[in-house]
């Protein structure tokens, strides 16, 4: 079996063909009439020009409008102004057009990986394949085509092109397997879009496969199976069969709202960790962020990060979410992680000691240059504040208090800014539970990270294999705080969600909708999942499940039967 | 001359699409437009320099336009930024 970066969902069966990159050398040759080596360089442009809009309007009717556009890219590249002038300049000073184009192309992948972002570089690979496209023009070679793949091709290569991503008929391409390109690469987000299983970063695929045997593409593992038994093949038409079935009965949620089968509604919300990651909830089709990290912001770094920096990213995730609603989360941070410059001193037991909500109030400066960030995004639209790891009344209220003096700064200085900002609490904590109903007057929602609220209940750590048999959200104890934090909640007309995983456990939902949860918060992966999980319930059943399981005295005994109920 | 300071609004930013309409657009004028982002002036009839400057979402950029069309020019680019280029 090879290994590889799954990179698009789903299982392919059938031959591999292996399309291997082509020599382009040439002999640079001294130009003698520049007027026809310019003739020579701008027909093979049309050339180039023409067989890409063939191939867009292919890609168009096979994959979508978007991936057309990506083709399309490559004839506004190769028409720029500025790259054709270089061109014709090096042409002009004598340079064969081959070293001319390959020079220049050269110059702006440098410049493009140079920048360090990675959708700047991911265009480098559009200028490599316009380069090798121009260049096969020039010398006269024919490209492979792999329009002319058979059915049931796994094709190989070392890097998807968007050139030869025009070339695949969906009918006939069961499989992709490269050799490089990540989850949002090129090869990723075409293989994604044409829904073609597909393993990226396969070590020497192009070499240890050859053309003809038969393989299986695992895309949701990022698994290659080499000389597959018979078994195995139909195990794998078993998968194939049922994740075909699965996600067409998914896509049936998409775009529509989040409700019980009793026709309650609930807010559907995603976790992310950077302004990137917004984007993937958009497209999950998450309504809002239920939990935005802001750890990334403090990490890898030699310095706090400014005010107006942690301000762009706020306001930046909000524009993508288009103004929905998001639940920024204050620093959580402790001596368990390695930040240098704040010169957090190692303890002994630091998921017990000086973190998140206990190091911020302690370091008053940078919380408030936090909470300004955020105040000042939540000019642009709905944002949340919440406090980690409270567990006493007095946090929340020194740092609502610092809310305060932050918006006061803010209205000094005429900067726009949300005046009614929800500020709420992230119930994680045994102590945080037990005094919910207290928290629960001053707080304007909560959020249980069952991850925590999990370990501190239980007082164990997951991580420990000796005690990770603790460690279970449908321990009666750990049960019981989330009844407790949510009725808490309802009774003083808060909302409340769950941001922990146990937000996504079809197990969990029931009780969760029983005890009266208004708000889910999930890995974007999740979202139509869980939105289905929901409406299968209506508030009788949930309610009838959950008063069982609640009577109920062990883990084992919960979780035997919710495993019928599910 | 004339300039205007703008926040990119789009999610992705001065990606392929929008410097590519972009650009096309600042090529029909006959006045010099550049995008000055970080301390850089950046060629905006060129497509090329435009994804090289690496513009994100939330950046500021100022567009200066200098020649006869200038103000046409600045109020085309103004209108497509804000609008966050349809996406």
């Amino acid at each position: 079996m090879l290994k590889g970066i799954a990179a698009s969902e789903g299982i392919g069966i059938g031959k591999v063909m292996i399309v291997a990159e082509q020599k382009l050398e040439y002999v640079p040759k001294e130009v003698t009439d520049v007027d026809a080596e310019l003739k020579r360089y701008s027909d093979a442009v049309d050339a180039f020009c023409e067989e890409t809009m063939e191939q867009a309007d292919a890609i168009r009717k096979s994959t979508g409008n978007k991936e057309a556009e990506i083709l399309e890219g490559h004839i506004a590249i190769i028409r720029d102004p500025f790259m054709n002038g270089e061109i014709e300049n090096l042409i002009k000073s004598e340079q064969c057009a081959e070293k001319a184009v390959e020079q220049v192309c050269q110059m702006f992948i440098d410049m493009f990986s140079a920048t360090g972002d990675e959708l700047t570089m991911q265009r480098a690979t559009d200028v490599k394949d316009i380069r090798d496209s121009l260049l096969a023009i020039l010398l006269g070679i024919h490209q492979v085509k792999i329009s002319d793949a058979p059915a049931n091709t796994v094709l190989v290569v070392k890097e998807l092109t968007p050139s030869m991503t025009a070339g695949i008929k969906k009918e006939n391409i069961v499989g992709i397997i490269t050799e490089t390109g990540s989850q949002t690469s090129h090869s990723a987000i075409l293989a994604r879009a044409l829904e073609i299983p597909a393993v990226l970063s396969v070590e020497g695929a192009t070499t240890k496969l050859s053309t003809d045997e038969q393989i299986i593409v695992d895309g949701s593992n990022g698994e290659v199976v080499t000389a597959p038994s018979i078994t195995e093949i139909a195990d794998y038409t078993d998968k194939r069969e049922s994740f075909l079935r699965d996600k067409r009965e998914l896509e049936n949620y998409r775009g529509k709202k989040t409700v019980s089968a009793s026709g309650t509604e609930y807010e559907l919300f995603c976790n992310i960790g950077t302004p990137k990651d917004a984007t993937k909830a958009m497209a999950a089709d998450g309504e809002g962020v239920g939990l935005f990290r802001t750890e990334f912001l403090f990490m890898d770094r030699n310095a706090l990060p400014t005010e107006d920096e942690q301000f762009e990213a706020y306001k930046q995730a909000s524009i993508i979410m288009k103004g929905a609603p998001i639940i920024i989360r204050t620093l959580d941070i402790g001596g368990d992680k390695e930040i240098p410059y704040l010169g957090l001193e190692k303890e002994e037991n630091p998921f017990m000691g000086f973190r998140a909500i206990r190091y911020c109030l302690k370091n008053r400066d940078m919380f408030k240059s936090q909470i300004k960030a955020i105040l000042r995004a939540s000019a642009f639209g709905d944002i949340r504040i919440m406090f980690p790891l409270i567990t006493a009344v007095e946090e929340l209220r020194a740092g609502k208090e610092l809310v305060e003096e932050a918006k006061s700064d803010l209205r000094a200085s005429n900067i726009d800014f949300d005046e009614n900002i929800q500020v709420g609490v992230m119930t994680e904590t045994a102590a945080s539970g037990v005094i919910a109903h207290l928290l629960a007057k001053e707080a304007d929602f909560f959020s249980i990270g069952t991850n925590d609220l999990t370990g501190y209940t239980m007082a164990a750590d997951r991580g420990n294999g000796d005690v990770a048999y603790l460690y279970s959200p449908f321990q009666p104890s750990v049960l019981m705080m989330i009844k407790r934090i949510i009725e808490c909640g309802t009774k003083e007309g808060i909302s409340v969600g769950m941001c922990g995983e146990a937000a996504a456990n079809p197990m969990m939902i029931p009780l969760l909708i029983s005890f009266g949860l208004t708000e889910f918060s999930v890995s974007a992966p999740s979202v139509l999942k869980v939105r289905k999980n929901i409406s299968k319930w209506t508030q009788e059943e949930a309610d009838a499940v959950t008063e069982k399981v609640m009577s109920m005295a062990t883990e084992k005994e919960i979780l035997d039967y919710l495993k019928t109920v599910v | 001359m004339v300039s205007k300071k703008l926040t990119i609004v789009n999610a992705q930013g001065f990606h392929m699409r929008p410097a590519s309409t972009f650009a096309t657009a600042m090529g029909k004028y006959g006045c010099d437009v550049v995008l000055k982002h970080n301390g850089k002036d950046v060629n905006a009839k060129s497509l090329m320099n435009i994804i090289a400057a690496c513009i994100k979402c939330g950046n500021e950029v100022e567009v200066v336009a200098t020649g006869p069309d200038e103000e046409a020019a600045l109020a085309e680019a103004v209108s497509m930024i804000e609008a966050g280029f349809g996406e």
